[in-house]
């Protein structure tokens, strides 16, 4: 079983904590003497917990923009205070509807297929007998995963222009020759296909992990029941994986608001707007190309926060999940 | 285990087999492509209308002649290895550290350190506040601006600190004992012994920082000698603007045809070394992978 590392963790430490605090009980002189004995460990911490405050707490800090109709010259201080009216504002903006939909489509996308395309992709590999076969079959799939977002954006921009070879392939297939990155229509699909071509090697990695630590024994027992292959990967492999699967499947529903932001944001283009945008490039544009910083940052902030909640949903069903398998 | 092979077997084992081979001509055949048409004629190549297996017409490297006789292309070369050399060496120096010290036993700040690293992977403040944070530091359009925001990553440092927990005590207790500080424990006895850890982190940054584009796009606007390869490439392929690299050649060599060849060239040109030490890496990778169950 795979921990979902971040809350698991922190709530080990919660627990731990908690028994060091009755182990003794607070009081200056505790602290001395912790301060004492740690001191150098301290001293180790500071810049990290420096950076952390500097890097990661400032900009959380600084999300009070988002109530503000916020000028850079004016600063957190002098900017003008508007209340909800940059979240108002977006809620009621025309591209609020499609700007949700979009991420929330485009990451579901993933998550319906890609996710269960990784997964038969593992269980197909596993029935390959030959090693030198499965190992080059793992290295080539592995590898898109390497090739950087601009150059795959690159590729798919060539590809789909009016004049590329898969263009040339649909016009032979019927289709009217043009650009498909012009055409809201093909936004997702081209989305989607690009991230199985980097992406479904790289997602198939943890379920060949599972695969392989599937106990050898109960394929031998299966098999001496006379099941084949088949019935082996059906009624062993995948109630072996299922753990893995199901975490992994809601960690991936914890991580839906942070769609891949800087592909969109490469192949996007304002006549498909209406299928491309998502929230996290709306942010942007808004905020960085328009500079319209107080209400980007609210926009940002509201993705922020449905993210934290799914993630803290996803994790509680996770937890609640792990404790059934218990059983 | 003897098994008795059944025909509906062998029909599944030859659909499985083409499956991967598919798949594996899939996952080559773009890169393939590319390769090919960057040593191809150019005329012939706008001519070509489906996928290279050859490349067209004569092999010719007057596009990598071009590409490599650019400044662009070199400069964004030198600070690109110098943006991977700067995070991995601080990114990696800082997570050790970090990892070390929230693995200590017996501290009274341990919790609170690790709930304030562990928080900012369920919340951060986003865009447009870190961009503000990063201009009233001043750093907009200085190279620091894209290594230092995001050199540590909480994710890294949980991996770190996992495998510093699972090192029996006993190690260090002989050192302690001896009198060595946690300075010296750490370096001479704890990061041999999590190698392969510190291995998996420092290949991971490398890549993500050689195909990072975003944080230098919006931070070095202006300063374009200080742009890593990424943006240059996405210049010349993605915003389709050729016109930079190939100022200064003759008109022949503006001609639309050789501003297509120069794009694969750059395509190849910024992706092969990654793609080189991907091999050497896979290992690491793989466990990585495993070990982490999640992206970055």
């Amino acid at each position: 079983m795979i921990p979902i590392p971040h809350l698991t963790v922190m709530e080990e430490s919660m627990s731990a904590n908690k028994e060091l605090n009755k182990a003794s009980k607070g009081g200056k002189s505790s602290w001395r003497r912790d301060f004492k004995m740690n001191w150098r460990i301290y001293l180790l911490a500071s810049p990290i917990v420096i950076y952390f405050i500097i890097f990661n707490y400032l900009p959380m800090g600084g999300l009070i923009m988002a109530f503000q109709k916020f000028s850079p010259v004016k600063g957190f201080f002098g900017s003008e205070w508007v209340g909800m009216d940059n979240f108002i504002q977006f809620f009621t903006a025309p591209d609020f509807l499609y700007v949700l939909r979009n991420t929330f489509v485009i990451s579901l996308l993933g998550l319906l297929i890609g996710f269960p395309m990784s997964i038969v992709f593992a269980l197909l590999l596993n029935e390959i007998q030959r090693t030198f076969f499965k190992k080059s079959v793992q290295f080539l799939s592995y590898m898109p995963y390497f090739v950087s977002t601009v150059v795959i954006c690159g590729l798919v921009i060539d590809f789909v222009a009016s004049n590329g070879i898969i263009t040339n392939l649909l016009v032979k297939l019927g289709m009217e020759r043009q650009n498909l990155l012009m055409n809201p229509n093909y936004f997702w699909g081209l989305n989607l296909l690009s991230d199985l071509w980097q992406g479904l090697g790289y997602g198939s990695i943890m379920f060949i992990a599972a695969i392989s630590s599937v106990s050898q024994e109960q394929y031998e027992a299966a098999a001496i029941d006379g099941a084949g292959r088949m019935k082996r990967a059906w009624y062993v492999t995948i109630p072996g994986i299922m753990p893995v699967i199901i975490t992994m499947l809601i960690l991936r529903c914890g991580l839906i608001m942070t769609v891949g932001f800087d592909k969109i944001l490469l192949l996007y283009n304002p006549s498909i707007y209406e299928t491309a945008d998502v929230i996290a490039t709306n942010v942007q544009r808004m905020g960085l190309v328009k500079a319209q910083y107080g209400y980007s940052a609210a926009v940002g902030m509201f993705n922020s926060i449905v993210g934290t909640i799914l993630l803290l949903v996803s994790n509680g069903i996770s937890r609640k999940y792990a404790d059934h398998s218990v059983l | 285990m003897v098994e008795k092979v059944s025909f509906s077997r062998i029909v599944f084992n030859i659909l499985n087999y083409g499956f991967m081979l598919l798949i594996c001509i899939i996952c080559v055949a773009p890169l393939w492509h590319v390769m090919m048409a960057s040593v191809s004629n150019p005329r012939e190549l706008m001519s070509s209308t489906g996928l290279l297996l050859k490349p067209a017409g004569e092999i010719t490297f007057k596009g990598y002649q071009l590409v490599f006789k650019n400044n662009n292309i070199l400069t964004g070369y030198i600070n690109t290895l110098f943006y991977v050399a700067a995070t991995t060496i601080i990114g990696t120096v800082l997570t050790i550290i970090a990892g070390f010290t929230i693995s200590r036993e017996n501290m009274k700040l341990k919790t609170p350190i690790t709930i304030m690293i562990l928080f900012t992977m369920i919340f951060g403040g986003g865009l447009i506040p870190t961009y503000m944070l990063i201009r009233s530091l001043g750093m907009i359009d200085h190279s620091i601006a894209v290594i230092l925001p995001g050199v540590i990553n909480a994710f890294y440092i949980i991996m770190m600190k996992s495998s510093f927990e699972q090192l029996p005590a006993s190690y260090e207790e002989s050192a302690k004992i001896d009198g060595a500080g946690p300075l010296t424990i750490l370096v001479k006895i704890l990061v041999p012994l999590v190698k392969s850890t510190i291995a998996i982190i420092v290949m991971f940054t490398i890549v993500q920082q050689w195909n990072s584009w975003f944080p230098a796009s919006i931070y070095l606007t202006r300063r374009r000698d200080l742009w890593p390869l990424q943006l240059f490439m996405r210049e010349i392929l993605v915003q389709n603007d050729t016109g930079k690299i190939l100022s200064g050649s003759d008109a022949l060599s503006k001609a639309d045809y050789t501003i297509n060849l120069v794009k694969y060239c750059v395509t190849i040109v910024g992706t092969l070394p990654i793609l080189c030490i991907y091999p050497f890496t896979q290992k690491h990778f793989v466990k990585g992978v495993t070990l982490g169950g999640v992206k970055g």
